[in-house]
């Protein structure tokens, strides 16, 4: 079984995030998942890839800590995080987050709370490359 | 010895991601950011988060580092 919080450098699939996620139960009613993406521009200008820096040991731990809040905060069933590392080429995958819940309620509410919340803990850096050059993103809503 | 780490945007303007600085009792996270800012006053510009052995301090938290312990000097997070 594939972990449920992961960090990787490799792409995900969502089909099989969210098979796993049902795998785990069949009370589970409602799945809501989230999926970042890179976009080809930011502001004004074109972005070719992003690359993420992380603080890998806190931020893995954050984000089980936060599954397992979510979980307890939103009585979900399960729920899974994975997040890239790396360089990610635009138009590529980031981030994915599924969670798993009786009813779509708490699926489609600890689903915006948890990429909320992972913006604002998790230690995770990512730089916009730009045909320009390269700058560190700013946090923003 | 004291291991500090520096990711992303601090650890371009500090031009390291690890230094290591020797141990003395009764030494306090807020002596290593002294000392370091000293030395890279850029890269602590925007330093707003610190952990120390993987867990977030405040201002507050005056313990004496254990030897050995790890810092991070960190700008906010733009993950996700």
């Amino acid at each position: 079984m594939i972990q449920a919080v992961r960090l990787q450098t490799e792409d995900f699939s969502l089909d099989a995030e969210v098979a796993a996620l049902r795998a785990a139960s069949k009370r589970i009613g409602g799945i809501s998942t989230f999926l970042g993406c890179a976009r080809d521009f930011s502001g004004e200008r074109e972005v070719c890839e992003i690359t993420f820096d992380a603080y890998h040991g806190m931020a893995l731990s954050e984000l089980i800590r936060l599954r397992d809040e979510a979980i307890a905060q939103f009585g979900l069933i399960d729920a899974r995080i994975v997040h890239r590392l790396g360089t990610v080429r635009a138009g590529e995958n980031i981030v994915l987050i599924v969670v798993g819940a009786e009813h779509r309620a708490p699926a489609f509410d600890a689903c915006r709370w948890l990429i909320d919340e992972l913006k604002a803990r998790a230690p995770i850096w990512k730089k916009e490359v730009t045909p320009q050059g390269e700058s560190w993103v700013t946090p923003h809503p | 010895m004291i291991n500090v780490l520096f990711f992303g945007p601090v650890a371009e303007r500090a031009g390291a991601r690890q230094i290591s600085l020797d141990f003395r009792e009764g030494l306090r996270w807020q002596d290593v950011r002294d000392t370091l800012r000293a030395r890279h006053p850029e890269a602590f510009e925007i330093v707003s988060i610190v952990a120390v052995n993987g867990l977030r301090v405040s201002e507050q938290d005056t313990l004496p580092l254990a030897d050995g312990a790890e810092i991070v000097f960190m700008s906010a997070f733009s993950g996700g």
